[in-house]
């Protein structure tokens, strides 16, 4: 994948180093520039050390932040991980709570809101329902900030309540962010549990005179949840590499808007370092999403050694 | 279940109220019609470097809204799909449809249509103004171009003046913004012509540009609907292509695909978009194509999967074993069991795709720029949220409703090919 963005970006036409001096002004310092990005070299031997740097960890520097890539990066993982973390977890508790309410009674009253009310949430495009979030909370309400991590007059607040200026602005987000993925877990785990009850083991639990509650709990969850949690990883992959739209739309300082900005202004170590990022987060989230399906379903590390 | 109206007849309904309020505009374009070919026998010069996409699309539209309500009462017995009562899915999809055909007949100013910003910028919905239409050009030109600049609408209009408020007595006098403004009326001394004084309504506002958001609306479902429609088939060429081959063959040219294809699926689509945007362009084509090729994964694997399956089940090895010939074996055993997925898969990505478009046009990278999206003006409209609601409410509903639709109608058809999935 990598290798796949390193040759877009050669073949693809504009120049990083046009961006800092004019050629017709000082050709000299033109070219000068070019040499410090090493973008003078053939494309062979760029690729080589390229991939070479790659391994070790090395990303080069930055054309626009002049600092190395991996540093930029970190600034802006340390935010997108706190982030995707909370609203991950957010999803999937409020989806697994709210599913368990509907498949009390299926196709019940409750149930039915439910599952309209998804299919609705599922169908708002994200920059809609922030725009809209914005809208009634920070600009008819004046309840919650509309923009930013923190306040301006943050630096002079003292810790408590810096804690809650932070807080204030990523409740906005936080719910932007949740509402699809709520929406998406709630469906799929709602049609899980509701095809697991209708499976011939759970009447023949019943025959031997269990409780609802107690086949619900130690039957029908672990069976329903095991296909949700692949699903689950892609979603943390995704998020980790940068909730996007939700970063534009309240000007948070994330993965997605820095990848994005990278791109934009043609900074080629820095898309490259965040693709990576990005990458490997998202194979490590995809990793731990198996690891735990095979704790719940031990059948599968049995497949796995035949 | 009580009985609703059907599909037909709110198709049919909705079609007739745009032919009897747009009557004179239609017989308008019927005359154009009617000169233009005239024209085109006459003097075939003049005639070829008038065809533009505009002209043919106001014809096509008035021809159709003829046609169209015929087609519907003649053959109403074999037109089965629109015999079932509305549902909200099938009213958004009339609704988009008519949009996409008779946006010319709908709107009454073009999209990027802008006159006295001063006057006109943030209006409210159902607001309307002022209009003076100087009528000085109109018998200079011959019947054809006069008629042309009735029904044809342009980004810029010379004749047309828009005001807060008009006063008629020796002189007309307008008011933009409190300043006084006024004009000689014919028969007196230096005449400027006659006015047509009307108002120009808009029914759903103008964003800062004092453009109509109506009509912004409806030409953005347009350029959605097409690129939706053109990136679908592209993913489908695609996916179903090389699913197929890799599916019937096997192989090492089947491993190499599903990674290929694993590769794509491991990193977020939209920032392989963004980048491929960025990098060459973010032509309408560039974006059509960018878009299909960027869907091609899951259809890949749905065709792959479902053609490897096959391969294995018995009544098609029966009939490999009678001797089928490949031809007759593709057509009559695979392609039915492979088309129901396909069709789910594809309308769920035309739903994708359209989300995606609005999200890059929302970014700044889509065709926002020069044509009207519904994520540009969601975007635009972030800059007034303070004063100006209806600019992100409406292009913001079209498109849930639109997303709706897509979401609703490929479950449905889902339960339908599917029949062990209860409802």
């Amino acid at each position: 994948m990598v290798c796949f963005i390193f040759i877009l970006l050669r073949i693809s036409p504009g120049d990083p180093s046009l961006k800092f001096v004019s050629p017709e002004l000082n050709p000299g310092l033109a070219q000068k520039i070019k040499e410090s990005f090493g973008l003078n070299k053939p494309i062979a031997e760029q690729f080589i050390q390229f991939i070479s740097n790659i391994f070790t960890g090395n990303f080069g520097v930055s054309y626009e932040f002049r600092k190395p890539v991996a540093g930029v990066i970190k600034n802006y993982l340390y935010f997108t991980f706190v982030f995707s973390l909370i609203s991950f977890i957010i999803q999937i508790t409020i989806s697994y709570f709210l599913a368990l309410l509907s498949v009390k009674k299926i196709n019940g009253i409750v149930d039915r809101f439910l599952n309209k009310t998804s299919l609705v949430l599922y169908a708002i495009p994200s920059f809609v329902l922030g725009v809209f979030l914005i809208f009634i909370f920070s600009e008819k309400l004046k309840l919650l900030p509309a923009s930013g991590l923190m306040s301006y007059d943050s630096e002079s607040l003292s810790g408590s309540a810096r804690i809650t200026d932070y807080f204030l602005h990523m409740i906005l987000p936080v719910i932007t962010l949740s509402l699809g993925g709520i929406a998406v877990f709630y469906k799929y785990l709602r049609d899980n549990l509701d095809e697991v009850f209708n499976k011939p083991f759970v009447l023949n639990s019943y025959g031997y005179g269990l409780s609802k509650k107690e086949i619900t709990k130690k039957h029908i969850i672990p069976n329903a949840i095991s296909p949700l949690i692949s699903i689950a990883g892609v979603e943390l992959g995704i998020l980790f590499s940068g909730a996007l739209i939700t970063e534009v739309i309240f000007g948070l300082p994330g993965m997605g808007r820095l990848t994005v900005n990278a791109i934009l202004s043609r900074d080629y170590p820095l898309v490259v370092g965040c693709t990576f990022i990005s990458g490997v987060l998202i194979i490590i989230s995809n990793l731990l999403a198996d690891l735990l399906k095979a704790e719940i379903d031990k059948r599968l590390i049995a497949g796995m050694i035949n | 279940m009580k009985k609703v109206i059907s599909n037909r007849v709110f198709l049919f309904s909705v079609l007739i109220l745009i032919l009897v309020f747009r009557f004179e505009y239609i017989i308008n374009s019927f005359l154009l019609l009617f000169y233009f070919i005239k024209l085109f026998f006459t003097d075939y010069s003049i005639a070829a470097g008038q065809c533009t996409l505009n002209l043919f699309d106001c014809f096509l539209s008035a021809i159709l809204i003829i046609i169209l309500p015929a087609v519907i009462v003649i053959y109403r017995k074999s037109l089965r799909f629109l015999n079932s009562g509305v549902s909200f899915s099938s009213i958004t999809i009339i609704i988009l449809f008519i949009l996409y055909v008779f946006a010319p007949l709908i709107t009454t100013s073009h999209p990027e249509f802008q006159k006295n910003i001063n006057v006109t910028k943030l209006l409210p919905p159902l607001s309307s103004v002022d209009q003076i239409h100087s009528l000085k050009n109109h018998d200079a030109l011959g019947t054809y171009f006069s008629l042309k600049q009735k029904v044809i609408k342009n980004s810029f209009d010379d004749n047309l003046l828009f005001a807060d408020s008009i006063k008629k007595d020796s002189v007309l006098s307008y008011f933009q913004k409190g300043q006084r403004y006024s004009l000689l009326i014919s028969g007196a001394d230096h005449s400027e012509g006659d006015f047509k004084i009307s108002r120009k309504h808009f029914l759903l506002g103008t964003d800062e540009f004092g453009r109509d958001i109506f009509s912004r609306l409806v030409y953005g479902a347009r350029i959605s609907i097409t690129i939706g429609i053109l990136s679908v088939l592209i993913t489908f060429i695609l996916g179903s292509l090389l699913g197929f081959f890799a599916g019937f063959t096997g192989g090492i040219l089947d491993s190499s695909l599903n990674r290929l294809s694993e590769m794509f699926l491991s990193f977020p689509v939209i920032f392989l978009i963004i980048l491929i945007i960025a990098l060459f362009g973010n032509s309408i084509v560039s974006i059509i194509i960018v878009l299909g090729f960027s869907g091609w994964m899951g259809l890949f694997k749905i065709v792959r999967g479902e053609i490897i399956t096959l391969k294995e089940k018995d009544y098609f090895l029966t009939a490999k074993l009678l001797g089928v010939g490949n031809f007759k074996l593709i057509f009559s055993e695979m392609l039915p069991v492979i088309s129901a997925p396909v069709i789910v898969n594809l309308i769920f990505q035309f739903g994708n795709v359209i989300l995606a478009e609005s999200a890059l046009s929302y970014l700044g990278l889509g065709t926002g720029g020069i044509y009207p999206s519904w994520g540009g003006m969601i975007e635009s409209g972030q800059s007034y949220i303070t004063h100006a609601w209806w600019m992100i409410l409406f292009p913001g509903l079209a498109l849930f409703f639109t997303l709706f639709m897509t979401n609703s109608l490929g479950n449905r058809i889902k339960i339908v090919f599917n029949p062990r999935v209860k409802k």
